[in-house]
């Protein structure tokens, strides 16, 4: 057996790892060719020959010390979900950013949909229809991106509805930061604005998020689903 | 019987080993017999080809090398399928079926034997 591992440790050379998976590799392969060489003299092959013809079977023992050494310490530089869903829904994020602000350049205004409760705060729904029609090419393009990169069908409609779900991250996140300002309005010399104005996520507050939620999130969703349903299902196979 | 091209070889070695770790695991040299002779000979994989593909699959989580005591009474370095590896079984499968399909509409392959 040590013998094995010297003939291999000979013709491999150094693999450059660290030693104890150098040592496990090479015990591995000379196990192999141990084997190899075992089932050749079965065959009637003397031993000598029998071990030369098993490492005659690596024809580039260079190249398998490459190989070996490349597949120890290969570092994808893009892994799998990267390549097929964050890429293709940062591109859609940046999309419909790109939109929304090429609209309100060229004067396309939202229109407000204002709601009287008898409240103080009057919540409303806001619908940009230029914007929300070009979320249907961003859905589209984004499917097609992951799809084109080998994504699977929920990576496509993940990547798609990026920019939905990005809102709704910040919905999420709003309530958290304004408790944090809030509270830090205490050590604020101008505390009265802190007393005239008490934290509370009942009434205005629950019906604003609604608004948002649907504004943002729930409206902009059922475009960018539009675009990517062609690009959702698997393609037919060919009879 | 000629062998088949380095590059077609190990597109299907993944599927070959976690197909066969599927059943059991098994060690290097065994992994190399079993295609063998599973593949009439068709397939072969020696220590060049064969070892830096499980170090591969290794890394990506998709077998996992541990030192067994074999029947022999030695130790040998045994592959077990990880359930990331049993993922990757039918995605695969589909995908080299797909491909076969493909190749017999375009260049009339037909199965062999």
């Amino acid at each position: 057996m040590t013998h094995h591992r010297e003939l291999i440790r000979a013709r491999l050379g150094k693999l450059g790892l660290r030693p104890h998976r150098e040592g496990e590799i090479v015990r591995e392969l000379s196990d192999h060719l141990e084997d190899n060489a075992a089932a050749l003299e079965a065959r009637g092959i003397a031993p000598e020959e029998a071990v030369r013809k098993a490492l005659d079977s690596v024809p580039d023992w260079p190249a398998l010390r490459n190989e070996i050494f490349l597949a120890e310490t290969e570092e994808e530089s893009m892994n799998y979900r990267t390549k097929v869903l964050w890429l293709p829904a940062l591109g859609a994020l940046a999309l419909s950013s790109v939109l929304l602000a090429l609209f309100q350049f060229l004067g396309l205004v939202p229109r407000f949909i204002w709601m009287t409760s008898g409240m103080s705060m009057e919540p409303y729904f806001t619908v940009y229809a230029p914007w929300l029609v070009g979320l249907i090419g961003v859905g589209a393009v984004a499917a097609l991106w992951s799809k084109r990169v080998g994504g699977g069908a929920i990576h496509r409609l993940l990547a798609a509805l990026a920019p939905a779900i990005g809102f709704l991250g910040v919905l999420l996140i709003s309530p958290v930061i304004t408790i944090f300002i809030y509270e830090l309005l205490r050590f604020y010399p101008g505390a009265a604005a802190h007393r005239r104005f008490p934290l509370s996520f009942h009434g205005p507050f629950l019906a604003g998020m609604a608004v948002l939620l649907m504004s943002w999130v729930l409206l902009p969703a059922l475009p960018l689903l539009i675009g990517a349903v062609p690009f959702l299902r698997k393609p037919q196979a060919q009879s | 019987m000629s062998g088949i091209d380095a590059k077609i070889k190990r597109g299907s070695g993944e599927l070959a080993i976690l197909a066969l770790l599927d059943r059991e695991p098994l060690h290097g040299y065994e992994i190399s017999k079993r295609i063998a002779q599973a593949s009439g000979g068709i397939l072969q994989f020696n220590l060049a080809s064969l070892y830096p593909l499980l170090y591969r699959m290794e890394k990506r989580g998709w077998v996992n090398g541990k030192w067994e005591e074999a029947p022999s009474g030695r130790k040998r370095r045994y592959y077990h399928l990880t359930p990331k590896g049993r993922k990757q079984l039918a995605p695969l499968r589909e995908e080299w079926s797909r491909f076969f399909q493909a190749l017999r509409l375009v260049a009339g392959v037909a199965p062999a034997g």
